[in-house]
């Protein structure tokens, strides 16, 4: 089955959204991305890990190897308060842009 | 922040490393359990997530160039460059020393076209600085009358200021040895038309042109430091030029360079030593002669063309004031600039034709050399395509590869350049303008380097878009053993040749007809025996010598005593040298029962000389005699004249014992000179197109002029008698300096040197071009050889012999050599016609120069295709068959 490429740009904003449930490893934020979306959307791993070296260059993450509950070593990314203020920074430009399109698309129904 | 983060990253870079890969290690067994919590079997569950997961190595390195900085993969592409060259070092040698003589070559004559041409004079607004000369039919460029200066000077709409100069050496003495200085008389207001200031005191003011007042003197910086120690109060102080006391009034800065003049031509430099005032003297109705030379400084908003018509309006008015002397004439204006650089222009510009060139073929070997490494890295490239390294990865890799070989060459072109600059300016004639601004400077290194990037582009390019457009599987398939794109790749390596060939054939055409050129030059009958001959030149001070009679007297007899002198075969003075660049005023003339044209006037150049002037240069008698002892101050006047002016106005008639005058109205027998010898011709200079009519004086009955040159034949090294000759001056007057002593080998060699320098440089250039596109044309007969070894083996299984595949081989080197010579040819013909102001008595498509290079670039080709021919015939067929 074909599935829909995440935005571009888009893949920061989802990754620090499901940080806010609190400290996560890479594959359980990959796999609750896929899972809020009801499968929709599929974080490749060739992106992930890359934006997360992003977006521990920017201090907006930060990592530490802690146990899981299987016990083995992970790396556990935690969502800095320069992180949140960011997230809402993303939010509010993503929601203006999808109202500006929801926009152009009632317009283009009308006509 | 970032950039701080990435600095520390950037020391823990293994730790990175190894946490990215435990982290991704982790990442794919949870997605393997996951797999089989779904009720996979382990191994297909493995498989599942490693597939899932994608391409590790692609991961890691998206992920380091995340936390990396640009520079890193530079670096990283940069090491790897350096590893492939160190892997084929043939290859690397071959393209790095073809690169560092071109671009070495590029630099050096970048630096001499900088230092000459670019670097603007060393004036204030050099541009807008002119000289000002007359012109008519006999002389198209002449000096000024110095009142017809006066009146432009005072007349003129056009320049903001006006000068004049004229040489005229001096001798210092006083202090040491006497020694001749280079001098220039000027008018007020010389220095501040070229917008240059005094160190010391002031120049020269309007008070300092009328006659008697004319006992000061300008020095230069260098003068006032050997000769008076920098002394901070010379202004004031009495100095002995030409024995007479000059009060110096002002001396100027170090750097003041002289503008150059062609009037006893001294050419641009440093090297003017006194400046004196020029003082109008004589009456100022008299503009028949002209020997001062004028100097100019636009007004600003008035152009060259302007200021022409300006001052041919003064000259039509001057005319019509003074018709004797001031009709006929026109005033030429000609930026300083073009005055300086203009002879030299149009060689330098052939010179850096010559360096492109050889540049452009350097690159075509190099793309060569590249695009035949290229297809054998073809493996190498496919699997890293098929590995997922984007297509423009590849293409960056590969340009870093090429620019690294450009960057390396450059280097070591610069180094070239440093050691050919040095070597050039030795070998620049000695009236090149500006040599001594030729540097390795800045501007020369910015030229370097967007020269050597440029180059590595060029080469580049082709070759790095050509591999990475290669499809990958198929790279694979065929893994690098046969050539792959081969018909496309090969023409493009063909035509590379056949522009290498064609280059060099233009560069080779251009330097053959350079070498005709120089060989006629050298081989031309000059009209007077060279070997053998010591010349220099004496001025004797007005002071001590201030009339004609004591001037021909100290003359004729220092002759006659240099002809006592053992070693000397005969010895003469004479007011000038052949070849010396004297042009001096040509004079009108009666001449006995014979009216000139109308319009015109009989004229010839007029010269000086003792008796054994003519003997000891070698020049030929052709009828008459020469001048005795017998041509004494009392005796008949004599004169001798030149043979072309014994044709031109004695046709057919036995001109010895005819009369002529240089009184307007000639009455009584001593008004009247009778010509007694006819000499052989000698030009001007050896490429004038033809000789001037000359006549010469004997010196005990006309003299006109202090300075005259001493001429000694000798019948062995004429350099021994130098001192003998200083010892004779010396015994005559103690007080006199000997200048230019040089024998007339070094003159006749000097009048060659700019010819023989263009050549030398070009021949190189052109020797440089053939030996590449040897190179070149071996580097692709023998690549298409190796390519075409199974083919080459089915042949001779099938019965070829080796004559046949000689054959085959030799006719590709001959195809590409044919068309690339034909092109050359073409070429040459099209561009000879900017080497015509070059050249001389050769045309510019002289049939000999172009066949001989034809023969000569297709016999290289030929034989840069043979050596892998011979390698082709011996090409076993088992082993070649065996070996696809």
């Amino acid at each position: 089955m074909a599935k829909p490429d995440l935005l571009p740009g888009t893949l920061d904003m989802l990754i620090l959204k499901t940080l806010t449930r609190g400290p996560m490893h890479g594959y359980g934020i990959a796999l609750s991305i896929k899972r809020s979306s009801d499968d929709v959307l599929t974080v490749e791993e060739g992106s992930l890990y890359p934006a997360l070296q992003r977006l521990l260059l920017q201090n907006w993450v930060k990592a530490e190897w802690k146990m899981t509950d299987t016990n083995r070593r992970a790396r556990f990314y935690t969502l800095t308060p320069a992180g949140r203020k960011q997230l809402g920074i993303e939010l509010s430009e993503f929601q203006q842009m999808i109202a500006a399109i929801g926009r152009v698309l009632s317009d283009a129904q009308e006509a | 922040m970032t950039f701080l983060n990435k600095l520390s990253l950037l020391f823990r870079r293994r730790r990175f490393d190894a946490e990215l890969d435990e982290e991704m290690a982790f990442h794919r067994s949870q997605a393997e359990k996951e797999f089989l919590s779904a009720g996979m079997s382990p191994e297909n569950a493995r498989y599942a997530a490693m597939r899932r997961f994608g391409n590790r190595t692609r991961i890691k390195e998206h992920s380091r160039e995340v936390i990396g900085f640009r520079a890193e993969t530079i670096m990283h592409d940069i090491r790897y460059a350096l590893r492939q060259l160190g892997a084929s070092p043939a290859f690397t040698l071959v393209i790095l020393l073809t690169l560092a003589l071109a671009i070495g070559a590029n630099t050096a004559i970048f630096s001499v076209i900088n230092g000459v041409l670019l670097k603007r004079l060393p004036y204030q607004q050099p541009d807008r600085l002119v000289r000002v000369f007359l012109s008519n039919a006999d002389y198209p460029k002449f000096p000024l009358n110095p009142f017809d200066f006066l009146d432009f000077r005072a007349r003129n709409q056009s320049f903001e200021s006006m000068a004049a100069f004229s040489r005229g050496d001096v001798q210092l003495s006083g202090e040491g040895e006497p020694v001749r200085l280079y001098g220039f008389g000027i008018t007020s207001g010389y220095f501040h038309v070229l917008g240059l200031h005094p160190q010391l005191g002031r120049e020269f003011d309007r008070a300092s042109e009328i006659p008697g007042n004319g006992l000061q003197a300008v020095i230069s910086d260098r003068l006032w430091r050997t000769r008076f120690g920098a002394d901070p109060s010379i202004i004031g102080r009495k100095i002995t030029l030409n024995m007479q006391p000059f009060t110096v009034v002002g001396v100027m800065p170090a750097g003041t360079v002289h503008p150059g003049n062609v009037y006893h031509s001294l050419p641009y430099g440093e090297d003017v030593d006194v400046w004196w005032p020029f003082s109008f003297a004589g009456d100022p109705n008299r503009r028949g002669s002209h020997f001062i030379e004028g100097i100019a400084r636009l007004k600003n908003g008035v152009s060259i063309s302007q200021a022409k018509g300006d001052m041919n309006g003064i000259m039509s008015q001057l005319g019509n004031e003074h018709p004797n002397g001031d009709k006929g004439w026109a005033v030429l204006v000609i930026p300083l600039y073009d005055e300086v650089v203009g002879q030299s222009r149009q060689m330098l510009l052939v010179l850096s034709g010559a360096v492109i060139i050889v540049l452009l073929i350097a690159c075509a070997n190099a793309a060569n050399l590249l695009l035949a490494r290229a297809s054998s890295r073809q493996r190498e490239i496919a699997v890293r395509l098929a590995m997922g390294a984007p297509r423009s990865r590849v293409v960056r890799q590969l340009l870093t590869e090429s620019l690294l070989i450009s960057f390396l060459g450059g280097g070591l072109g610069l180094a070239t350049a440093y050691g050919g600059v040095k070597a050039l300016v030795a070998l620049l004639p000695s009236d090149f303008p500006r040599a001594q601004d030729i540097h390795v400077s800045a501007p020369v290194l910015v030229f370097t380097i967007v020269i050597t990037i440029a180059t590595g582009m060029l080469f580049g390019l082709a070759p790095a878009f050509q591999a990475a457009s290669a499809d990958p599987k198929e790279g694979l398939q065929k893994g690098g053993r046969t050539t792959i794109g081969s018909g496309r790749q090969s023409r493009l390596r063909d035509a590379l040749v056949v522009a290498e060939v064609s280059l060099a054939c233009v560069l080779l055409i251009g330097a053959g007809l350079m070498l005709r050129s120089l060989l006629n030059q050298l081989r031309l009958d000059p009209g007077f025996q060279r070997v053998h001959v010591l010349t220099a030149s004496l001025s004797l001070p007005h002071a001590t010598y201030p009339k004609d009679e004591p001037i021909g007297r100290f003359y004729d007899q220092l002759a006659a005593n240099l002809n006592e002198l053992p070693g000397v075969e005969s010895a003469g003075v004479g007011s000038d040298l052949p070849w010396t660049g004297y042009d001096e005023n040509a004079g009108g003339f009666t001449i006995e029962g014979k009216k000139p044209p109308a319009g015109q006037d009989f004229h010839g150049r007029y010269h000086m000389a003792t008796p054994g002037y003519f003997s000891a240069l070698g020049i030929p008698l052709v009828a008459g005699r020469f001048f005795t002892a017998a041509d004494k101050r009392d005796a008949p006047q004599t004169i001798i004249i030149n043979r072309i002016m014994a044709e031109q106005y004695w046709p057919g008639e036995n001109v010895i014992g005819k009369r002529m005058s240089f009184d307007d109205n000639p009455k009584s027998d001593k008004d009247w000179i009778t010509v007694v010898g006819v000499v052989g011709d000698v030009k001007d200079q050896p490429d004038s197109p033809g000789a001037k009519n000359a006549f010469w004086f004997p010196v005990l009955q006309q003299v006109w002029t202090n300075d005259m040159s001493v001429v000694i034949r000798a019948r062995s090294d004429p350099r021994l008698l130098a001192d003998a000759l200083r010892n004779e001056v010396r015994r005559l007057d103690p007080s006199l300096a000997v200048s230019d002593v040089e024998s007339m080998d070094s003159i006749v060699d000097s009048s060659v040197s700019t010819p023989r320098f263009a050549f030398a440089l070009v021949g190189l250039f052109a020797g440089l071009a053939i030996v590449l596109a040897g190179i070149g044309t071996y580097g692709v007969i023998s690549y298409s050889v190796s390519q075409r070894t199974p083919e080459l083996g089915i042949r001779m299984a099938l019965g070829a012999v080796r004559s046949d595949v000689m054959k085959l081989v030799l006719s590709h080197a001959a195809k590409l050599a044919g068309l690339g010579t034909a092109l050359g040819v073409i070429g040459a013909f099209a561009m000879a016609r900017l080497l015509k102001t070059l050249i001389f008595e050769v045309s510019t498509a002289d049939p000999v120069t172009f066949a001989t290079v034809a023969g000569m670039v297709i016999g290289v080709a030929l034989l840069a295709g043979y050596i892998p021919a011979l390698r082709a015939t011996a090409t076993d067929p088992v082993n070649a068959l065996r070996s696809e």
